[in-house]
């Protein structure tokens, strides 16, 4: 039970730390145009890299694809450049994902 | 109506969707962590004091299967190393903080980092934004583990799709930026990254971290050899 409570502080001081080190490193400070530019990039590649980790599923030391995540996002990509509107894209893509699902 | 109810609304809709999910991931590890033989009320304080899922998820799943403390603690020092990408990416739309960057930092995260950035790119610094959206998946990620340390295993994810509105919202908020080509080179190589990193070692968790670091070097090189041209 002690040995509950110590590794829950444990967890929680190693995890804001790292969550407060980066803001407070950098905090106030004038980058580089270089860095600047660097960390412009760094949520895209962020981002379209949680994508594929979702759509790529390890099973048994394998790599499988899922069809409904891969579909859902797709459909969302589409909607949202033909209508460029966040929550209906979203939904249209949920529902196209569970639909992919129910005829799989 | 003002500028800042403006951004509260902003920030609750857009929120929205990805609270929804985080709630599914919540009641997950609710369950788990009963399961690990947490109590409820350990459940519910790992929630509130260390808020991220991977790092509690993973705690519970390596303690049920037998891990130590110390390789619980190694593993999520592990996970937590691209916070520290993320808080350096942040950094400058939250600096406008002052001391509420303290608590403001609470929130870097998956999640939070996608919307933050995504709004800071295009109105500038606002950290009540990144205020709002984290107190908003705060909320949902507490109750959700309260309730699924309390209701047990009743509900699954998959029926209701929840579990693909991770993927799905983060695309939504990708596809709006991908104008220009060294933006599309960024995408594509961090793609690429994570495919052959997931294809070499499947389920590793370093692969988003890499790709966060390298493949914004792609998408620099090519902005400047177009200045350059």
């Amino acid at each position: 039970m002690l040995n509950t409570w110590i590794l829950i502080g444990l967890l929680s001081v190693c995890t804001y730390l790292s969550r407060v080190i980066g803001v407070e490193i950098m905090a106030g400070r004038k980058l580089s145009p270089t860095l600047s530019l660097y960390f412009n990039f760094v949520p895209v590649g962020i981002i379209s890299a949680l994508i594929i980790k979702q759509i790529l599923v390890p099973a048994d030391g394998q790599l499988n694809i899922s069809l409904p995540v891969l579909i859902g996002c797709l459909a969302t990509a589409i909607a949202m450049k033909k209508l460029n509107l966040f929550l209906p894209s979203v939904v249209i893509g949920v529902m196209v994902g569970m639909l992919a699902r129910f005829c799989q | 109506m003002n500028e800042r109810k403006r951004t509260i609304i902003a920030g609750l809709t857009e929120a929205l969707p990805l609270a929804i999910a985080i709630a599914a991931y919540g009641l997950s590890y609710g369950v788990l962590a009963t399961q690990a033989k947490f109590s409820l009320v350990s459940t519910v304080v790992m929630s509130l004091l260390v808020f991220s899922g991977s790092v509690q998820m993973v705690t519970v799943a390596m303690l049920m299967a037998g891990a130590n403390v110390t390789s619980v603690l190694f593993t999520s020092a592990l996970l937590n190393l691209r916070n520290l990408l993320y808080g350096a990416a942040l950094a400058e739309d939250l600096a406008p903080a002052k001391k509420w960057r303290w608590l403001l930092a609470f929130g870097v995260s998956d999640e939070p980092f996608v919307l933050g950035s995504s709004r800071f790119k295009k109105y500038g610094p606002d950290p009540l934004y990144f205020g709002v959206v984290t107190g908003t998946f705060y909320i949902a990620w507490v109750i959700s583990s309260l309730l699924g340390a309390m209701v047990g295993n009743q509900i699954d994810p998959k029926t209701w799709g929840l579990d693909l509105a991770f993927p799905i919202t983060f695309t939504a908020l990708l596809i709006p930026g991908l104008k220009d080509k060294p933006v599309v080179a960024t995408a594509l190589t961090a793609a690429g990254i994570v495919i052959g990193l997931e294809f070499l070692m499947p389920g590793n968790d370093f692969a988003i971290m890499i790709a966060g670091v390298l493949s914004p070097l792609v998408g620099l090189s090519l902005k400047r050899r177009g200045r350059d041209a």
